[in-house]
């Protein structure tokens, strides 16, 4: 009677296990790889010169490097040679991050100090390991990327460059290079008096 | 009675002898500052023209210099700090030879450029945690002191390291300089007391001078970097990677803390520092205690430093003859005595 009342459970659990996972639902179709967008990002510096003749747009080997990588759908981490940000590079970060915490704890557990200190001291590692986590998942972030574009007018005026991040896109029609430039609206206290 | 009889010699000296050490202090500490401030506006000044010139006049002999010291510091027996040595001497050579032979590589098109940061990250992780090892065989061999700390350190540095290994690599290129300022700390207390004090007030003007280079500068447009040579000078102060700051603050600063780099080795060290206590002269190869001991090498000793000599000559040579490339050698191989720095500041503390 115990048997074939534990084999009818566990049918029932199988099958009601098979739901929950989505077992009978069948594969979905292979969809083709997402086509990575042509944009790389990195600075531009917009720089006024009297002595200069003709406009010139100047290209870093690097961002060219890059540039062609992600006409040819290489990843731009890749094509750009850097760790920062990069999967990796996280990865062997948060590892030595774990091994500072865990030999600093065993550290700071064995060391005669008093209990006030290793209270200080356990503070002081648990704001650095905030900190670096912060950074490490770019808490931290600064403001908008076109943030710096906002003295480019006064700049221009000055004769004084300006620096900013710019986005390079690759844009199948036109065929002028064009230059968006991002302008926030200005501030109800800001706007001039009318 | 016999604290009075201590007392006697420091109530009884005369005034012009007490005054002579102050004397000389404040001479000591007007040479200082003069030095940094000249040192700070010449390289805001001309930053590119100044790099050029100090690193083809100064390079090879503070390095020179340097070899003379360290082998000055080599202890005769090494005793119980052979583990230390040991351990010491590997890693100068391991990390020389690999940071020598990651451009090698590269330009043979073994690797591409994209793991370029992995191996500078790797590279760097190597050092980190050498130096860690150093700090903690040199704590195990004092008394009363655990330098365990080191190692959590490290790794912590190591993490961070491998967030941004390019900008890792710029502090090194940045905080370097600074150690030789510290090598001149530890050479006061033991033999100028009396000017240790004063030393330490000076160094307090370091970051206003640096505040100050930065703020004067900070918005002034970069360095004209259309030349080769400019370009390298400019790459080297990072201005690639921190494209917000002006190369010319870079580049000044730089030359800046260069300067007072080879100020300390060629000039502060050997006049005030280690030719008190021996008394000898700075080519006389007695003063080595490998070369002094009874079973000593003293051919040897002489061959390093006649070779040193030697590349110094053919630095001076290379620089005259196609600086770029020389400059780029020279960078590459100095990292030994980088390293080397290590090891001996450890054993001074």
């Amino acid at each position: 009677m115990k048997t074939p009342l534990l084999f009818c459970a566990a049918v029932v659990l199988l099958l009601a296990s098979a739901v929950i996972a989505f077992a009978d639902i069948p594969l979905p179709k292979a969809s083709p790889s997402p086509v990575p967008s042509k944009t790389i990002k990195t600075t531009l510096v917009v720089a006024p010169d009297l002595n200069a003749w003709t406009a010139r747009l100047q290209i870093p080997r690097s961002s060219l490097r890059q540039l062609r990588a992600s006409l040819d759908n290489v990843p731009g981490e890749e094509a750009l040679g850097t760790t920062s940000g990069s999967r990796t590079g996280t990865i062997v970060a948060g590892l030595f991050m774990f091994l500072a915490v865990s030999f600093g704890g065993v550290w700071l557990m064995r060391s005669g100090h008093s209990r006030n200190q290793k209270a200080v001291a356990a503070i002081a590692m648990a704001a650095a390991l905030l900190g670096a986590t912060a950074m490490i998942t770019r808490g931290n972030a600064a403001p908008p990327p076109g943030w710096k574009w906002q003295r480019l007018p006064q700049n221009l005026n000055g004769g004084v460059p300006t620096t900013g991040q710019v986005e390079v896109e690759i844009v199948p029609e036109g065929e002028s290079i064009k230059l968006i430039i991002p302008m926030y609206k200005a501030t109800a206290e800001s706007k001039p008096a009318e | 009675m016999e604290r009075a009889v201590d007392l006697e010699p420091r109530v009884w000296r005369p005034a012009s002898a007490r005054a002579q050490p102050r004397a000389k202090a404040t001479t000591f500490i007007a040479v200082v500052l003069a030095s940094a401030c000249l040192s700070a506006l010449v390289a805001s000044w001309l930053p590119l023209q100044v790099s050029v010139i100090t690193v083809f006049l100064f390079a090879g002999p503070h390095n020179w210099f340097e070899l003379r010291y360290f082998l000055m510091r080599l202890p005769a027996r090494f005793g119980r700090s052979r583990n230390f040595f040991i351990v010491a001497f590997a890693g100068i050579a391991t990390l020389t030879l690999g940071y020598i032979a990651l451009p090698l590589l590269y330009y043979a098109n073994v690797w591409s450029g994209a793991n370029w940061p992995t191996a500078i990250a790797t590279w760097n992780s190597l050092l980190l945690i050498w130096i860690a090892a150093l700090v903690w065989l040199r704590g195990r061999q004092r008394r009363g002191r655990d330098w365990s700390w080191a190692l959590p350190v490290a790794f912590g540095l190591t993490s961070l390291n491998w967030l941004n290994p390019e900008l890792f690599s710029l502090a090194i290129v940045y905080l370097h300089p600074l150690v030789a300022l510290w090598f001149l700390d530890r050479h006061l207390a033991r033999n100028r007391p009396e000017w240790l004090q004063s030393y330490r007030r000076c160094l307090m003007l370091l970051p206003l001078l640096l505040v100050g280079i930065v703020w004067q500068l900070g918005r002034m447009p970069s360095l004209a970097d259309d030349n080769g040579l400019a370009w390298r000078i400019t790459q080297h102060a990072g201005a690639q990677l921190l494209p917000g700051v002006s190369s010319h603050v870079l580049v000044s600063v730089h030359v800046f803390l260069e300067m007072l780099h080879y100020g300390v080795w060629l000039l502060a060290l050997p006049l005030i520092a280690p030719l008190r206590k021996s008394r000898g002269k700075i080519w006389d190869v007695k003063t080595v205690p490998l070369a002094r001991r009874r079973r000593g090498f003293p051919r040897l000793i002489a061959a390093v430093l006649g070779a040193g000599l030697f590349v110094v000559l053919a630095l001076w040579l290379g620089f005259s003859t196609n600086y770029a490339a020389t400059r780029d050698i020279y960078f590459t191989v100095a990292i030994a005595h980088v390293l080397a720095e290590a090891p001996f500041l450890l054993r001074m503390l």
